[in-house]
């Protein structure tokens, strides 16, 4: 072991904190701070909102939530970004937040992760769709779940 | 420290430090959020408290430093930037644990249950916690354990099922979703939990799936 003190160690433990704050978090919440900047200025959030409106009513969501859905598939910190800008816009509650939470990680990063982790593990493509499935799947039962204890 | 490959085996075995459990416990009471409500000492076990708040500009009521009214890149900078302190105390927070011992205990009492529950075995334990605090590692330590032979490749699709979903689980919850905690209307380990749930029951349906149609249509 080495002779660090806790202090070292909690020190140690920060700096990686900033350093995914400042390469990880900040860009990809930027990200997507700039893309529902585009959906709103063009009226897509809207429209995709009115679209989804049936399916997210399952959950007890309101339509624009899908977005945080999508985003979440690109970068868990964009959705939490997403998340509290449409918390801010009065369009999400704080009972849609609870119920959301869940599926922002059961669906986060999927993109990334289909190279970060099965192309390292070295998992064969052909399972790499019901792999996707398995995730869309357990987030669409939390948020059944959550609706309940929200 | 960082686990190598060749010691994996041997951190299964080595005794777990008493200073392991209590840290935690600690842990556990600190993330749950139990103590969110309390009055007094015991808050200091509450992570919200610890985390603090920003102070207000004039307009008092919801306006921090981030300011009220933004959009587009500049507000999601102000934002993000709001997220950062959290995400710090959360890794100081679990390298502290780590350091004591915390998740070798974590790993000790988990081990004798991933054979029932996910149909894996034990010696995944390692593999499986680092999993939970960044998916880079967990895949890395997974992939060893295949090319070493200590799992199957039925084991390894398992394995990787639960980790695909939720990847990164406790660190990621816990730095970005920090941001929502105060909106929740739950306690914040519930979400937590249910988390855990859902990863546990789709890496069961990855086990069901190889178990039957996968092996049917091996067999043929």
């Amino acid at each position: 072991m080495s002779d660090k003190t806790i202090i070292d160690v909690f020190v140690d433990g920060a700096k990686k904190g900033w350093s995914m704050g400042v390469n990880n978090i900040i860009p990809n919440v930027l990200m997507a701070y700039v893309c529902i900047n585009v959906l709103q200025i063009t009226g897509l959030l809207t429209l995709l909102g009115n679209l989804f409106t049936p399916v997210m009513a399952i959950f007890g969501l309101p339509g624009q939530s899908i977005m945080v859905l999508f985003s979440a598939m690109m970068s868990m910190g964009g959705a939490v970004g997403v998340a509290h800008g449409l918390y801010t816009n009065g369009i999400l509650n704080g009972t849609h937040i609870t119920i959301l939470i869940p599926a922002i990680y059961l669906l986060g990063s999927k993109i990334q992760y289909f190279g970060r982790l099965l192309g390292t593990v070295g998992i064969p493509a052909k399972y790499y769709p019901g792999l996707l499935a398995i995730s869309v799947l357990n987030a669409a039962v939390a948020m059944l779940l959550m609706r309940f204890i929200a | 420290m960082k686990t190598t490959e060749p010691n994996q085996h041997s951190q299964q075995n080595s005794p777990v430090p008493v200073s392991g459990y209590i840290v935690l416990v600690f842990a556990i009471l600190i993330f749950s959020g139990i103590f969110a409500n309390s009055k007094g000492w015991i808050t200091v076990f509450d992570f919200d408290t610890l985390n603090g708040k920003f102070g207000t500009m004039k307009d008092a009521a919801k306006a921090t430093f981030v300011g009220a009214g933004g959009f587009g890149a500049k507000d999601g900078f102000m934002f993000a930037l709001s997220l950062v302190p959290g995400v710090m105390l959360a890794l100081g927070i679990i390298e502290v644990v780590e350091h004591l011992g915390g998740l070798k205990a974590a790993q000790k009492l988990l081990s004798p249950i991933l054979r029932p529950i996910l149909g894996i075995p034990g010696i995944t334990g390692v593999a499986l916690i680092s999993s939970l605090q960044s998916t880079d590692a967990g895949a890395g330590m997974t992939r060893a354990l295949y090319e070493n032979g200590q799992i199957t490749e039925k084991e390894r699709l398992i394995f990787s099922a639960f980790q695909f979903t939720a990847g990164g689980t406790v660190t990621n919850y816990l730095s970005s979703g920090s941001a929502l905690f105060a909106f929740l209307t739950v306690p914040t380990m519930w979400p937590l939990v249910v988390l855990f749930l859902m990863k546990i029951f789709g890496a069961n349906i990855m086990r069901f799936y190889l178990s039957t149609v996968d092996r049917r249509a091996n067999n043929q």
